[in-house]
């Protein structure tokens, strides 16, 4: 098995990025990416809950019993989750408030259960860990990638920084839901048609 | 290993147990600094009320907020009072209404006398940002400063006799529901007769 942290970060930032190619975690993706402060904050919570909870889950996962495994994935991650939110209200006040939400839904975010279950119930806790926290980071990466094509085109803005300098007229559909939808599509298809070629190649 | 029934709910009661406990420190250890953080933001929000953060560091809203403003009363609700050298400067008037995702709440800062507004602020809203969301940009706040209030005033959108109000574009429920909100507060109370 490739459990090297390096190949767990190819597999997970690229090759099998969780967003991109396993197509978890899009209700996210859609509602945070209209600005890269909150899509970095959020990338980063949910890398920092997914590399714990998979550290925490596979340290314990002799002794889960399995027909309540479920139960225990989403409770330890819940607990993570709540740690997060806590940590933002009294360190990040201002990205806490417009992050609202979002942030108590990282619980119900597909990659890190998609870890657990896939990865980090059958793998010692060190890969299991690297494991969780590149899948966080490909994501925090592709988030950030539809972040900055949104926030440019619909507030002329990096990070909050006016770039508009050509005083631009900047797209209200790119702040809202749909604009992340084709944004992220594209990546998919660019992904996909790059795997297929790929594959196609090797075949011959 | 077989796991049986007592096993497993044994496992549950002190896996939840123990991270309920380390939760509740974690919540603990917080505490201090949520509550620091939220008071700052009310604080800030009621200076802001009556125009008079400007320019404050956010160590210097404390002192300022309790050099000038009280707990009063004022319309039978309870409101901070501006107060300057003895003298009532303003009113802020809490208000509560629903906007289009969910709650919007507030400040509205009038003159001691009701006839002119101070400043809009909010303190709670969930609309989309960057469309609705912009109810708390500058502009559209500092648009509610000194608008005149009569006996029957009800603010509108637009160009009007003695004041301009400007729509935010591509949010117009959450636009309307900042006015249904403000009227409401103006009628039912700001403005009410007082019903002897």
């Amino acid at each position: 098995m490739a459990d090297k942290p390096m190949a767990i970060a190819k597999t997970q930032l690229f090759t099998e990025n969780q967003v991109l190619r396993q197509i978890l975690g899009i209700c996210s993706s859609l509602a945070v990416t209209n600005s890269m402060n909150n899509s970095l904050v959020m990338g980063l919570g949910l890398s920092f809950v997914t590399a714990l909870s998979s550290l925490t889950l596979s340290a314990m996962r002799e002794i889960i019993p399995h027909r309540v495994r479920m139960l225990v994935q989403t409770l330890v991650i819940a607990v993570y989750v709540i740690f997060v939110d806590l940590f933002l209200q009294a360190f990040l006040p201002d990205i806490s408030k417009q992050l609202g939400p979002y942030v108590g839904l990282i619980i119900t975010n597909c990659i890190i259960m998609g870890r657990a279950e896939a990865y980090a119930q059958k793998n010692p806790p060190i890969p299991a860990m690297f494991d969780g926290l590149f899948a966080g980071l490909g994501y925090t990466g592709v988030l950030l990638i539809v972040a900055l094509i949104r926030e440019v085109l619909g507030f002329g803005t990096i990070f909050g920084i006016n770039v508009n300098v050509i005083g631009f007229q900047t797209w209200t559909i790119m702040i809202m839901p749909p604009a992340a939808f084709f944004i992220i599509g594209s990546l998919i298809w660019a992904l996909s048609a790059r795997a297929q070629k790929k594959a196609a190649g090797g075949a011959k | 290993m077989k796991k049986g029934h007592i096993y497993t709910l044994v496992f549950m009661v002190v896996l939840s147990a123990v991270l309920v406990f380390a939760l509740a420190a974690a919540y603990e250890a917080f505490k201090p600094n949520i509550a620091a953080n939220q008071r700052l933001k009310e604080e800030r929000a009621v200076l802001y009320a009556f125009g008079l953060d400007q320019g404050l560091e956010d160590r210097e809203v404390h002192d300022t907020f309790t050099r000038l403003i009280k707990e009063g009363e004022a319309k039978g609700k309870q409101v901070y009072v501006y107060e300057e050298e003895g003298q009532v400067k303003g009113y802020a008037f809490p208000f509560e209404g629903a906007a289009l995702w969910g709650g919007l709440s507030g400040y509205l800062g009038v003159t001691a006398d009701l006839g002119q507004t101070t400043g809009l602020v909010f303190t709670k809203q969930n609309e989309t940002p960057g469309l609705g969301g912009r109810i708390d940009e500058t502009w559209y706040k500092e648009q509610f400063r000194g608008l005149p209030l009569h006996q029957d005033t009800t603010l509108r959108y637009g160009q009007q006799a003695d004041y301009q109000l400007d729509t935010i574009t591509g949010a117009t429920q959450t636009s309307a529901a900042v006015l249904r909100t403000v009227n409401q507060l103006l009628h039912d109370v700001i403005l009410a007769q007082e019903v002897k």
